[in-house]
C-alpha cells in the first residue's frame, strides 16, 4: 500500500509537469485553432533564460520573472511574425511554420548555450512532509504547489475577469467578438503572453526538478502535449489539465506495476487513438 | 604577344597544379562525429580529443615523413547523414583511414561503405556488434556490451560482494547486450548473488521515481544501471532524494564529467566499468588529462579518449606499414600488439576486429572519477 501511495505521488508530480507544459498549447489552440508545436521551444527557452538570470543574480524570483517576460515576448513574436501572416492559409501551413520555429529554437539554444547539458542547481524553498511513513520530498512539494498556484491563477483570470470574458468570446468566434468591440488581435497576443509565461515557469521547474537544461528538452513535450490536448478535447483547458494528470498517474502506475516493453510515451498516443475512436470530441470537448 | 600570353597561362596553370599537389602531400584521415543534434556533447568531446592527438602526431613529425591532415564531418548521429558523409570522405577527400567517433547507427551505416573501398575504419566507442562484422577493414576500440556486462558482473560479485541485485537497463542495443552479459555472469559465477528485479526503461526517460520506488521495495544491496550520463545521473540524484542509499554500479555511458555535475553530491561513491582510468600512471594519459582540461575547461571522458586512441591506432599502423596503401594499413592494424593507448594497453584485435584490453573500474570521490579496480581476467575481457 505504501508503494502504491508513493507511486501515486510520483504520478501526480509527473501529471502536474505535463499540465504546465500543455496549458499554453491548449490556450492557443482554443483561440486560434493552431497546433502551436513551437510552444515546447518556448518552454526550452524559458529554462535557459531562467538559468541565465539565476546564475547572474542568484535569485529564483528574478530568474522566474525575467524568464516569464522574455518568453512572453518570444510567444508574441512567434504569433505576430509567424502565425498571423499564415492564418489565411489552411491549418497545416501554420503547423509547418510552427515546426520550423521549434527546430530553429532548438538549434539556436545549442549554438548559444552549447550542446552540453547544463545544470540548474537551485533549491526550491518548499518543506518536506512526512505522512504516515511516506515522505513527500521538497521537490515534489514544489511541483505540487507551483502547479496549483498557476492553475488557480489561470482559473481566476478566465472565470472572473473581463479579460477572461473577452478571451472566451474570442475563442468562440473572432468576427463576432470584433463586432462586439473586442480587440481580438490584442486578446490573441495576451493569450500568447499567458501561455508563454506559464511555459517559462514549466521550463524552470523541470530544469530544477531534473537538474538538467539542454537544447532538446522540448522534443518529447512537443509531440506529447499534442496527444494531451486531443485527449482533453481540443481547445479545452480544463480537459487538457485532466488529461495531463490522468496520463502522469497512469504512466507511473503502469511502470510501477508492470514491466511492459512499451515506452511510457506510447501510452499518451494509445489514449489519443482510443479517444479518437470512441469519443472524438475528447474528454471535455464539445462537438 | 599571343605566345607570351599562352606561355604565361601555361606557367600559371602549372603553378596552380603543383600548388594542389603540395596540398595533397599530406596524409588525410577522416573523422565522423555527431557535432550537432542530441549527441552533440559527445561529438564535441571527440572533436577536441582527436585534435589533441593530431597535434601530437604532427609535432612528432607526422607519419612516414608527411603531415597528417584531419577531415572532420558532422554525421548528426544519424544513419542517412553518415552515408552521405562517408561518400564525401571517400570521393572528395580521398582519405586513407577513418575514425568513427560516433554512435552505433551512423557507424553501422557507414562501415560497409569503407569496407568496399578497402579504407581502414576504426570505431572509437560505438557498441553495436554489426559494425565490425562489415568486414576485415572495420575495427573497434570500445568494448562490446557483452564484455562490459560480464565485467560489471565480476565487479558486482568480487568487488562489491553484492547478494541482491536490481538491474535497470536502458532499452537499446547496448543496454540489452550488457544486461545479457551481466546476467550470464551472475548465473554462472555469481557465488549466490541473485538478480531480484530486472527493469528496462525507455531511452528518453527523465523520471525514474516509479522504477526506484519498486527497487526500494526489493531491498536490493546493489543497483546496476546501464545508460548514458543523462540517464545515470538523474537516477543517482532521484534515488538519493527518495532516501535510497544503495550502492549504484554503472557503465561507460555514464563516463562523463556531466554525471558528477548533474547528480552533484549524489554521485559520491558511484562506481562504473569503463575504459579510461584517470589514475593511470603512464605519462601519456596524465598529459592528455591535464592538457584537455586546461584547454577546454571541462574534464575529458571515455568517448574522447577512445576517439583519440582510434586516431593513434591508424597513425601507428601507417608508420608500421610504411605506406598509405589500404591493404597494408589494414594488415598493420590487425597486427597491433601491446599498443600504449590512453584507454589502457591494447593487447591487440581479435579475428573480427574487436579490441582486447583491460576493463577499468572507476569510483566518484570528491567530485572526480578515481581508480577503484581493474578487470584483468582474460576470459571476461575477450569478446
Amino acid at each position: 500500500m505504501q508503494l502504491f501511495f508513493e507511486q501515486l505521488l510520483n504520478g501526480i508530480a509527473m501529471g502536474s509537469i505535463y499540465a504546465l507544459v500543455t496549458l499554453g498549447l491548449a490556450l492557443v489552440y482554443g483561440i486560434l485553432r493552431i497546433l502551436h508545436v513551437a510552444h515546447a521551444g518556448v518552454y526550452t527557452v524559458g529554462a535557459y533564460i531562467g538559468l541565465f538570470f539565476f546564475q547572474l543574480t542568484g535569485s529564483l524570483i528574478i530568474a522566474a520573472l525575467g524568464s516569464m517576460v522574455f518568453c512572453a515576448m518570444l510567444g508574441v513574436a512567434i504569433e505576430r511574425f509567424v502565425y498571423y501572416p499564415l492564418l489565411k492559409y489552411p491549418p497545416y501551413v501554420p503547423l509547418i511554420g510552427s515546426i520550423a520555429v521549434m527546430l530553429a529554437i532548438e538549434e539556436l539554444c545549442r549554438l548559444i548555450a552549447g550542446p552540453h547539458i547544463l545544470t540548474f542547481a537551485a533549491k526550491l524553498p518548499f518543506p518536506e512532509i512526512q505522512l504516515g511513513g511516506i515522505t513527500i520530498s521538497s521537490t515534489l512539494m514544489a511541483v505540487y504547489c507551483i502547479t496549483a498556484g498557476v492553475l488557480a491563477f489561470l482559473w481566476y483570470i478566465t472565470s472572473f475577469t473581463e479579460l477572461g470574458l473577452a478571451m472566451r468570446a474570442t475563442s468562440q468566434d473572432i468576427p463576432i467578438a470584433d463586432a462586439m468591440g473586442i480587440n481580438s488581435h490584442l486578446i490573441v497576443s495576451i493569450t500568447f503572453v499567458l501561455g508563454s509565461a506559464i511555459a517559462a515557469i514549466a521550463g524552470i521547474l523541470v530544469g530544477i526538478y531534473y537538474n538538467q537544461v539542454y537544447p532538446t528538452m522540448g522534443a518529447v513535450p512537443a509531440y506529447k502535449t499534442l496527444a494531451l490536448i486531443v485527449v482533453g478535447g481540443l481547445g479545452s483547458v480544463p480537459g487538457a489539465v485532466i488529461a495531463a494528470m490522468l496520463l502522469g498517474v497512469a504512466e507511473t502506475l503502469l511502470i510501477g506495476y508492470a514491466n511492459i516493453p512499451l515506452p511510457r510515451d506510447a501510452l499518451a498516443f494509445i489514449a489519443m487513438i482510443g479517444v479518437l475512436m470512441w469519443r472524438s470530441e475528447g474528454l471535455l470537448g464539445s462537438r | 604577344m599571343k605566345i607570351i600570353r599562352l606561355v604565361g597561362f601555361i606557367v600559371l596553370a602549372c603553378l596552380l597544379a603543383t600548388g594542389s599537389v603540395f596540398a595533397a602531400d599530406t596524409i588525410k584521415i577522416g573523422l565522423m562525429a555527431p557535432l550537432t543534434g542530441f549527441a552533440a556533447a559527445d561529438g564535441a568531446s571527440v572533436d577536441n580529443s582527436v585534435k589533441l592527438a593530431l597535434e601530437r602526431v604532427n609535432n612528432e613529425g607526422g607519419v612516414i615523413g608527411k603531415k597528417v591532415e584531419l577531415i572532420v564531418y558532422d554525421d548528426r548521429a544519424d544513419g542517412k547523414e553518415a552515408v552521405a558523409v562517408a561518400r564525401k570522405l571517400i570521393q572528395q577527400d580521398r582519405v586513407i583511414g577513418v575514425v568513427a567517433g560516433s554512435y552505433s547507427t551512423p557507424s553501422r551505416a557507414s562501415a560497409p561503405i569503407f569496407q568496399d573501398e578497402k579504407i581502414p575504419f576504426v570505431a572509437a566507442y560505438a557498441v553495436h556488434p554489426d559494425i565490425t562484422k562489415a568486414g576485415n577493414y572495420c575495427f573497434r576500440n570500445g568494448f562490446l556490451g557483452m564484455v562490459e556486462g560480464k565485467s560489471a558482473g565480476y565487479v558486482a560479485v568480487e568487488m562489491v560482494k553484492a547478494k541482491r541485485i536490481a538491474l535497470m537497463t536502458t532499452d537499446n542495443d547496448f543496454g540489452r547486450e550488457m544486461a545479457a552479459g551481466f546476467k550470464d555472469y551472475i548465473e554462472n559465477q555469481g557465488k549466490g548473488a541473485k538478480i531480484v528485479l530486472e527493469q528496462t526503461y525507455p531511452f528518453p526517460e527523465k523520471d525514474y521515481k516509479p522504477y526506484l520506488s519498486k527497487i526500494k521495495a526489493t531491498e536490493a544491496d546493489l543497483i546496476v544501471v546501464s545508460g548514458y550520463y543523462f540517464h545515470t545521473a538523474p537516477i543517482l540524484k532521484q534515488a538519493r532524494e527518495m532516501g535510497i542509499d544503495t550502492q549504484v554500479l554503472g557503465e561507460e555511458g555514464a563516463d562523463s564529467p556531466k554525471t558528477i555535475e548533474i547528480a552533484g553530491k549524489a554521485s559520491e561513491g558511484f562506481i562504473m566499468v569503463t575504459n579510461l582510468n584517470r589514475d593511470d600512471p603512464r605519462p601519456e594519459v596524465q598529459h592528455f588529462l591535464k592538457e584537455y582540461e586546461s584547454r577546454y575547461k571541462i574534464q575529458p571522458d571515455m568517448v574522447g579518449a577512445s576517439a583519440y586512441d582510434a586516431f593513434m591506432i591508424i597513425c601507428e599502423a601507417i608508420k608500421r606499414a610504411g605506406s598509405t596503401d589500404g591493404e597494408a594499413i589494414q594488415a598493420a592494424i590487425a597486427d597491433t600488439k601491446d599498443f600504449n593507448a590512453l584507454t589502457g594497453v591494447i593487447k591487440g584485435f581479435n579475428d573480427i576486429g574487436e579490441v582486447v584490453k583491460e576493463v577499468q573500474v572507476q569510483v566518484v570521490k570528491d567530485g572526480r572519477f578515481r581508480y577503484y579496480g581493474v578487470v584483468t581476467d582474460i576470459s571476461l575481457i575477450t569478446p
